[in-house]
């Protein structure tokens, strides 16, 4: 069973429960992919799937959200296939996680998947991380861009029940933005010839798998 | 498992036929034969996964032209009870006997989160088969998680709440001779 991290939304539980169920193991937002920088270098805009499934390297993005956002993440996608062509994401959009719960006979959290509702997730189930795990975490945000990868795998596998609240995407995504704003000029680096940029932008964590 | 608010109706609560009954019987009398022709010179197993393959596994034997033996078994589902959201997938009923050294071939009715069917290939490849195959009646990719490889393949379906033909909502509707698709406005006010 895997120790359950400090999950964004209730489906992300829901989806971690199912997996632990029938025994795939599963790392929650282990790894953040940039995907926009400005001209300095620095990377204003990232993506962070929310499960890595380790056994059949998949990542898998839930969106529950309402469409507008459905809009947004499903640019961030189309531009990390582009940058990061091996890596294979599935997103699974809220009436495919709606259908599953129905599937389920998960009625009370299908109810909740129409917008929202889901979002605030009443006492999650947070467990400390095991020490390789945040040592890890801290060891990779230490080896990455400080200033350009938003702080999530390292927040999600490092927060206690006594731990200041993760910052919600909403504002991850905010921060973000005036970040960009900042440098006046945003503008997404040229692909090398050989596909994304060099490996140190990336933040890599180790696992948290069932 | 899921409660229906009200006595299911089985003509009204059908939106559409999605596959017909004589579409289904001739797929299966396809596959039949292609299995004869593949495990000729076979120990062939059929292994149904209770309880949606039932329909399936009884029309698919027939349909095989060689000898076969047949072996059912059956998985506790997530959310199956309101105990089944925590914990392990269990093996409600075995398999009652030895497939070590045979060729199995597991009879689906639906592959859909792929789920399930995972669980069972690595349960079942620990019992040493000399092969491990699949065949489904139908496929629906839209919300696959894990990829499975599907040898033998009826139909390839979108993604809708399908009913019939072994297939259920609130353990209802597997009488259906069809594959039909279920009207929300049932799995919506339950």
């Amino acid at each position: 069973m895997t120790d359950q991290p400090r999950f964004a939304h209730a489906s992300e539980a829901e989806l971690a429960r199912i997996l632990d169920y029938y025994g795939v193991r599963w790392q929650y937002e282990p790894r953040t992919f940039p995907i926009l920088w400005n001209l300095d270098g620095a990377v204003v805009e990232s993506f962070s799937p929310d499960f890595y499934l380790p056994e059949l390297d998949l990542f898998i993005e839930l969106t529950t959200l309402k469409q507008s956002l459905v809009r947004r993440k499903n640019r961030k996608l189309r531009r990390l296939r582009e940058l990061y062509p091996d890596i294979r994401v599935k997103l699974f959009y809220g009436k495919d996680f709606k259908a599953l719960m129905l599937k389920y006979g998960r009625f009370d959290i299908a109810a909740s998947l129409s917008g929202l509702e889901g979002q605030a997730l009443a006492n999650s189930a947070v467990a400390p991380p095991p020490a390789e795990l945040v040592a890890a975490a801290t060891a990779g945000d230490g080896a990455a861009v400080p200033d350009a990868v938003p702080p999530a795998p390292v927040a999600a596998l490092t927060s206690t029940s006594a731990a200041p609240r993760r910052p919600s995407r909403g504002t991850r995504r905010r921060r973000a933005r005036r970040r960009a704003h900042q440098h006046e000029t945003t503008m997404p680096v040229p692909r090398s010839a050989g596909g994304p940029r060099p490996t140190p932008a990336l933040t890599e964590l180790g696992g948290a798998g069932a | 498992m899921t409660d229906i608010a009200r006595r299911p109706d089985l003509d009204a609560d059908v939106a559409d036929v999605l596959i017909t009954e004589e579409q289904i019987h001739a797929k299966v009398r396809e596959l039949g034969q292609q299995l004869g022709r593949d495990y000729a010179a076979s120990e062939l197993i059929l292994v149904s996964v209770l309880k949606g393959s039932l329909p399936f596994m009884a029309d698919l034997m027939r349909a095989i032209p060689i000898p076969v033996q047949v072996d059912l078994m059956e998985v506790s589902s997530y959310g199956g009870t309101s105990t089944e959201t925590s914990g392990l997938v269990r093996i409600l009923k075995d398999l009652s006997s030895s497939i070590a050294g045979k060729d199995v071939l597991i009879v689906e009715d639906i592959i859909d989160t792929g789920l399930t069917l995972n669980y069972l290939l690595r349960y079942l490849r620990g019992k040493n088969p000399r092969s491990l195959r699949i065949c489904a009646l139908l496929d629906k990719p839209a919300r696959r998680l894990v990829e499975i490889p599907i040898d033998y393949l009826g139909f390839t379906i979108p993604d809708q709440f399908v009913v019939g033909y072994g297939l259920d909502y609130g353990e209802y509707y597997r009488n259906l001779p069809f594959i039909g698709v279920l009207r929300p406005e049932v799995y919506e006010r339950s």
